[in-house]
């Protein structure tokens, strides 16, 4: 056999071999650099080399990755990709948008929520006129965490940069009546409809300052209700007993509808007991004047609440001690 | 026959052998690769695309031009020593502070001729997947070919007394501690030890600081580059050229070549 064949068989089955092999060897393993691993922003800024925005978007990208995989995205792997954005946002703070992807993300636990408010906080330093990072910022306040305040500090900002939504006002109203009271709310709408020129908006701050005159109503029939069981010693069967004799506590009901809309654009509106709740309510709005949560989220909200001041408690009682 | 014409006609030799090395088209070649590689990196994200798409560019154009810079700048004068040619040079009415600043202005014409290269293949990548590209995108490759200039002439310092593998060690780190040297001093402020906060601060004013030239994120982001930032960076860039090869020629005039 001359050298060669001998030559290219040898090469064949070194090929063979090698591709063998390769078959063979797992692809990963254990102890590997996989997406658990973040280094912490300042080992991976000195790391960089001045490279910092490629190391950024590789990171970036880990992320993106991470959450677009057959793994569920729990609290562990949130964590983990609040780690990578926050190197992300470290390395190259000009991004836009990871940090609302941390916002959407980083919502397991309170915890993690902060986080995300921490990135988000960052993000509305050096991105000051995009109105979405303190869209975000108030909603993780007010969704998760149940801060009215800090969540209306943020939306108002909001609703004054360009490309807003327009419902964010209603939204701030709604949120300053849940911190503060239904005075401030009204006070704040009447201001903005005093500087408001666009028609449109107008309108629609006008709703909203109905909807604040109607809860005025419901508030003083709550009052009329308490002096009712008080008088009674039994609660009203419906909203009419507070003017029906002889327990009547009411003269009669306020308008259950705003005063100013004229007869032409009127529903027919009642004042109603709302069964599942049992407060009183003005069918022309089918509902009271707050911030709106579904069941689930309120009986989250509740738990966080009372795990928080257990929380406190407990460091109260550290403290105290100490 | 005046200074600046030898040293015009030195820079010309050089440059005439540095486009014969087959090590420049390797690297300006694997650059191009992968400045056009950003288009798949930036597939991999659902937004910011044209960021990581110019921020893969960008970072290819600074890591391949600044390995060509050092890698085909550590052999200048070795070479010319090994080929015994140095001899003929310098028994010619030619002094050997023109020899090294021939050889260096040579080298950072072929550098800054690459990082044209290298710029109008990440504007045809850009311009083809829709990438924005503006002003701050031309004074951020400017401020690299500032950059190199200074790298060509560490590397043209380190190459006039050492073998061209210390050469490129030395270079290589300097390189490196440049790109460091802001993190340094910001981890050395904050240790408790004040010797470690003076070294570090040392190594800050001392070392070339080769941050002051890396725009790529005020670029690719469309902020806005302050002119005084891009002046001052022109003039530091200068000044630690002008300093480096004046050293240079100092240790270089003293070596003895035999």
């Amino acid at each position: 056999m001359s050298t060669k064949w001998i030559r290219a068989i040898v090469l064949i089955v070194a090929i063979g071999c090698t591709g063998w092999a390769h078959s063979k060897l797992p692809l990963a393993r254990p102890g590997d650099l996989d997406v658990e691993f973040v280094p912490s922003p300042r080992v991976a800024s000195a790391a960089s080399f001045g490279f910092k925005a490629i190391l950024a978007d590789f990171h970036w990208l880990k992320a993106v990755q991470a959450v677009g995989g057959d793994e569920t995205v729990d609290a562990e792997l949130a964590r983990t990709l609040g780690k990578l954005i926050d190197v992300v946002t470290t390395l190259n703070p000009h991004v836009g948008h990871p940090y609302r992807f941390a916002a959407v993300w980083l919502t397991h636990d309170e915890e993690l929520v902060r986080e995300a408010i921490r990135l988000l906080e960052r993000a509305v330093e050096y991105h000051p006129d995009d109105w979405r990072n303190y869209f975000y910022l108030g909603f993780d306040h007010f969704f998760y965490l149940a801060e009215y305040a800090e969540a209306a500090e943020a939306l108002e900002i909001a609703m004054d940069l360009p490309g807003s939504p327009a419902y964010l006002p209603r939204l701030v109203a709604r949120l300053k009546s849940e911190h503060a009271d239904i005075d401030v709310a009204e006070v704040f709408l009447r201001e903005l409809l005093r500087r408001t020129e666009d028609e449109e908006a107008r309108a629609r701050l006008q709703i909203a300052l109905d909807e604040i005159e109607i809860e005025y109503k419901a508030r003083l029939l709550d009052r009329a209700r308490e002096l009712y069981r008080e008088r009674t010693g039994h609660d009203i069967r419906s909203v009419d007993d507070l003017v029906r004799p002889p327990d009547r506590v009411l003269a009669r009901l306020p308008s259950p509808e705003p005063d100013g809309i004229p007869p032409s654009l009127s529903r027919g509106s009642v004042w109603q007991i709302d069964p599942d709740d049992g407060r009183i309510e003005s069918s022309y709005l089918g509902s009271r004047y707050e911030v709106h949560y579904s069941d689930g989220d309120r009986k989250r909200l509740k738990v966080g609440r009372e795990v928080g001041r257990t929380g406190e408690s407990n460091q109260e009682a550290e403290s105290v001690d100490g | 026959m005046n200074s600046l014409l030898r040293i015009r006609t030195l820079a010309a030799n050089t440059f005439r052998e540095a486009i014969r090395n087959k090590l420049l088209y390797t690297l300006l070649g694997f650059g191009i690769v992968m400045i056009a590689a950003g288009v798949l990196l930036a597939s991999l994200s659902y937004v910011e695309v044209d960021e990581i798409l110019q921020d893969m560019g960008m970072a290819a154009i600074r890591f391949f031009s600044a390995g060509i810079a050092i890698f085909v700048g550590i052999g200048l004068i070795h070479n010319e020593v090994d080929r015994r040619t140095i001899f003929t040079i310098l028994s010619k009415p030619v002094s050997r502070t023109e020899f090294l600043i021939g050889k260096w202005a040579g080298l950072t014409f072929t550098v800054w001729l690459q990082l044209v290269l290298m710029a109008l293949a990440f504007a045809a990548v850009s311009g083809l997947a829709g990438a924005p590209l503006g002003a701050g995108h031309a004074v951020a490759i400017a401020l690299i070919g500032f950059e190199l200039m200074l790298l060509v002439a560490i590397a043209t310092f380190f190459s006039a007394f050492t073998t061209p593998m210390l050469a490129a060690l030395f270079s290589v780190g300097i390189w490196m501690i440049g790109h460091l040297s802001r993190d340094l001093r910001a981890l050395g402020e904050q240790s408790e030890l004040e010797s470690v906060s003076r070294a570090t601060n040392l190594v800050f004013q001392w070392m070339p600081d080769f941050e002051v030239f890396n725009k790529t994120l005020e670029a690719v982001h469309g902020l806005a580059i302050p002119s005084s930032e891009v002046w001052m960076a022109i003039v530091y860039a200068v000044g630690y050229t002008v300093c480096t090869l004046l050293i240079g020629s100092m240790i270089f005039g003293r070596r003895d070549f035999k």
